[in-house]
């Protein structure tokens, strides 16, 4: 009796403990944003760190976005045509890839990339400066690590997220074109006019604002993750892969959310 | 007459639970070379970061000129502080995504650095390689310029003279002699090396057990009655 007492009492304990610290890392993150956002408004803005990182989240990250977009949209054709021909819907294939694409699938796929891609990289590098006390020999060189290391890339990312996506978006479209004009003998011209006549603003507009809000998260949480690193390259390697991790669920949590505050509109 | 500079009292830091510094306490004073000495481990390198404010002591003091207790400082505040020193970190902390030259121009902007290469013994040809095509002892010297290049308030060396060859070792130790002696720079010295402390310590501070075991003139060293740190010198010497 008194070893099921102190068993339960020791399992609630484990679980307040869990409780807590999630809490608890939760208060950290937001602390962590609080600086961020002071930092930005009260000191210096390094524009030449900021441009560079804008290339290296941006740039670099094109060639992987155009071709999960150019794959994602053929396949969005071949499916969708699979199942639109039962019901000899198949004019409607042009509608269903620009929607898809545009409102969801080059937003999270370009997310979920640039997150293995940049989110991964930023973790590492700011992880390594942390270990190696770069990061404190920045502090005693009268630079704001803040200001020199992390808003750049965290404004780098909700800049460069967006123009990546709008790439992915004309990409995307033009995968499902190839497939549809190339293999299912669609006209051409009746296939992009359908496709111009049928995207609106929202669509696109609700996507790059998906991508915007990754971009955020993806370096956010590279920085975050890189900035609290501990003990050397294994600690390094932890905050990689929380980065990556913790920035993908993210991602799909406010995908979600984010669709469903569209969907209101 | 002897001015304290820097007021280290009743310090503790421990992490976890292991106790690294137990109410320890140390007086720095201006324009002396001060060496802190200790086996690997003793806690000399979080010494020196408690005092630079980048860690803070769970309690005591640490009282840097006006400034009382440095813990308390703000954000603002503390920034400036810690450009009051020039530090060489144990293993340099160079920028790695930068190069030398950007590295140093990192710590003053104006001044040329061909002499200050020169006098840590560094080709030109160095400024536009990067931190890791250079040897742990290239690092070293670097870090050494980047500390010395911002004219500090107060220089902390860890380990300067550790990795290099002798010839290199007294070049650095004279190079630091001269700044001590001649620019009457104030100067905290982590080393295991005891050719710099017989070569520029004023004083000898002696880190055992998480306080100061042992703290006098660098001249009396050999005299003291300290049996570990007896021990000590004569097992690296
Ligand atoms: N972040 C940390 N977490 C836990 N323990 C730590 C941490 N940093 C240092 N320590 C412990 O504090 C002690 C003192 O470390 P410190 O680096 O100051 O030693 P040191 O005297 O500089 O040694 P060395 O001569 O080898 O550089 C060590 O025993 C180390 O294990
Ligand atoms: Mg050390």
């Amino acid at each position: 009796m008194t070893r099921l007492l102190s068993s339960a009492l020791a399992l609630s304990k484990r679980l307040f403990n869990l409780i807590f610290s999630f809490f608890y890392s939760i208060g950290e993150i937001v602390d962590f944003f609080l600086d961020c956002v002071k930092y930005f408004i009260t000191e210096k803005f390094y524009f030449n760190i900021f441009l560079k990182q804008f290339i290296k989240i941006g740039f670099n990250s094109l060639p992987v976005v155009g071709l999960t977009s150019i794959f994602t949209g053929m396949v969005l054709a071949l499916q969708s045509y699979t199942g639109f021909s039962r019901f000899s819907a198949e004019s409607a294939i042009p509608n269903v890839v620009v929607l898809s694409i545009t409102r969801e699938l080059a937003p999270v796929l370009a997310g979920l990339m640039v997150a293995g891609r940049s989110g991964a990289a930023i973790a590492a590098e700011i992880g390594t400066m942390k270990v190696t006390e770069q990061i404190d020999a920045l502090k005693t060189l009268s630079t704001n690590p803040f200001n020199y290391l992390i808003i750049p890339r965290i404004l780098a990312g909700i800049i460069s997220l967006p123009i990546l996506v709008i790439v992915g978006d004309i990409i995307g479209v033009l995968g499902g074109y190839l497939i549809c004009v190339n293999l299912l003998n669609f006209n051409p011209t009746v296939y992009l006019q359908n496709t111009y006549n049928f995207v609106q603003f929202i669509d696109v507009f609700s996507g790059l604002v998906k991508a915007s809000v990754f971009g955020f998260l993806i370096t956010f949480m590279g920085c975050y993750h890189g900035f609290n690193a501990k003990g050397g390259a294994q600690g390094v390697g932890q905050s990689t892969t929380y980065s990556v991790v913790s920035s993908s669920i993210l991602i799909l949590l406010m995908n979600y959310i984010i669709t469903s505050f569209f969907f209101r509109l | 007459m002897r001015k304290k500079k820097i007021i280290v009292k009743n310090i503790n830091k421990s992490f976890k639970n292991k106790v690294v510094l137990k109410k320890l306490n140390l007086d720095v004073f201006e324009s002396e070379s001060l060496s802190i000495i200790g086996e690997s481990g003793s806690g000399k390198s979080i010494l020196t970061r408690c005092i630079v404010g980048l860690l803070d002591y769970d309690d005591g003091s640490i009282s840097f000129g006006k400034l009382d207790n440095i813990k308390t400082l703000s954000d603002k505040e503390k920034m400036n502080y810690m450009s009051k020193f020039g530090i060489l970190f144990q293993n340099s902390a160079l920028l790695d995504s930068l190069n030398i030259r950007e590295n140093l121009k990192f710590a003053n902007k104006k001044n040329s650095l061909n002499e200050i290469l020169s006098e840590v013994g560094l080709p030109q040809s160095i400024l536009e390689k990067y931190p890791s095509e250079l040897s742990v002892g290239m690092q070293k010297r670097v870090g050494l310029a980047r500390a010395i290049l911002k004219k500090p308030e107060v220089l902390i060396l860890d380990e300067p003279t550790t990795g290099l060859d002798p010839i290199i070792a007294r070049q650095i130790n004279l190079l630091i002699k001269n700044l001590v002696r001649k620019k009457k720079i104030t100067t905290i010295t982590v080393t295991h090396d005891m050719d710099s402390v017989y070569e520029f310590a004023d004083y000898v501070a002696f880190l055992k057990n998480g306080i100061i075991e042992w703290y006098g003139k660098a001249r009396k060293i050999n005299q003291s009655k300290n049996s570990s740190m007896i021990k000590f010198i004569k097992g690296i010497n």
